[in-house]
């Protein structure tokens, strides 16, 4: 009985990982699993600015990389995107690749910097969004750790709706 | 009494009469678990970047091969053992498959409670989302759940028989 049990679970096994990398290999937002993370540098030194690599910034400097007119990406979901976000953001949901890779893209330049920003200090998708985009060759990038709840919380513009 | 006439030691007697191997009892446990299993393959599959994070979060496996790969295959192997048990095919190997994922659910779940009971938050308070594709929930519950969940699985794979079932068989002339 048990060999038994052990050879239908690796033939289901065996079906569910072909399955799953055929359907993964023709989605939208698939992932490539074989992919080795590269190790990106990162600086918290704010003197570097437009140094290559991932760079955590705070409040004021976000507060200027705005006024700068640099690009900003807003990692969250577009109903959050939707009720508030930084002015001239651009939405690029982290948990839907497939969609806005094809569109963001091609808004952004790999040679200015990019700054990328969440919900709020704990949430990681920026950090998970600006790793893809450095992997995708955007290396100049800038995570605003305090998000929209910090940048909303101190006052400063807020746009609604899509831009 | 030997694995190969079909029992196994955990039948709780020669005819394998022990309650929880009830034929009726038996289907509503496959059914309960395939309905379980296949929603929360359905909620994974087509999202791997969401679901590689989840798992990161348990902080078991770091980003990488490994890491995508079970991002890729495991609602795959979910939905594959649900479907087995609602036709009643390779119960067995599906139900082995399920012991040995509710047993990795609930060490690492328990990992992650231990971790949040070591901070200070109360054992009953603990509120998390565990990745599993229902959303956040209570830590207790969960836990209480997977528990459930590798009960049946265990008694799905020890059982002497079961009844409705898919069954080839050849022609004997």
């Amino acid at each position: 009985m048990l060999r038994n049990a052990i050879l239908q679970g690796i033939a289901i096994a065996a079906v569910s990982a072909v399955v799953g990398f055929a359907f993964n290999s023709f989605s939208r937002n698939g992932i490539n699993p074989f992919r080795v993370p590269v190790k990106v540098p990162a600086a918290t030194d704010s003197t570097q600015a437009g140094a290559e690599g991932i760079r955590v910034i705070d409040l004021e400097e976000a507060r200027r990389v705005v006024e700068s007119g640099v690009s900003v990406i807003d990692a969250r979901r577009r109903d959050e995107y939707d009720e508030g976000h930084i002015p001239g953001a651009i939405l690029f949901d982290y948990y839907d690749m497939g969609t806005y890779r094809d569109r963001v893209l091609p808004l952004l330049s790999n040679e200015g910097e990019i700054m990328v920003y969440c919900s709020e200090i704990t949430c990681e998708d920026s950090e998970l969004l600006a790793n893809e985009l450095y992997l995708l060759g955007f290396t100049k990038l800038l995570v605003f750790k305090g998000g929209f709840a910090e940048w909303s919380g101190a006052g400063l513009p807020v746009e609604r709706g899509d831009l | 009494m030997t694995w190969s006439q079909g029992a196994s030691p955990a039948a709780g007697g020669r005819n394998g009469s022990h309650w929880i191997f009830n034929p009726y009892l038996l289907l509503a446990f496959r059914l309960l678990l395939a309905a379980i299993f296949i929603y929360a393959a359905v909620q994974k599959i087509g999202r791997p970047h969401a679901f590689a994070d989840e798992i990161h979060g348990y902080g078991v496996v770091d980003y990488g091969p490994p890491l995508y790969i079970m991002a890729v295959v495991l609602p795959w192997i979910e939905l594959l053992c649900g479907f087995s048990l609602v036709a009643g095919v390779a119960i067995r190997g599906a139900a082995l498959i399920l012991i040995g994922l509710n047993a990795m659910f609930l060490v690492v779940i328990a990992k992650k409670t231990i971790g949040y009971v070591s901070d200070g938050t109360p054992f009953m308070k603990i509120y998390f989302d565990c990745g599993c594709g229902f959303g956040a929930t209570y830590a207790w519950k969960k836990l209480l759940e997977d528990a459930a969940y590798l009960i049946m699985s265990l008694a799905l794979f020890a059982a002497p028989r079961h009844r409705f079932v898919v069954s080839i068989r050849r022609r004997s002339s």
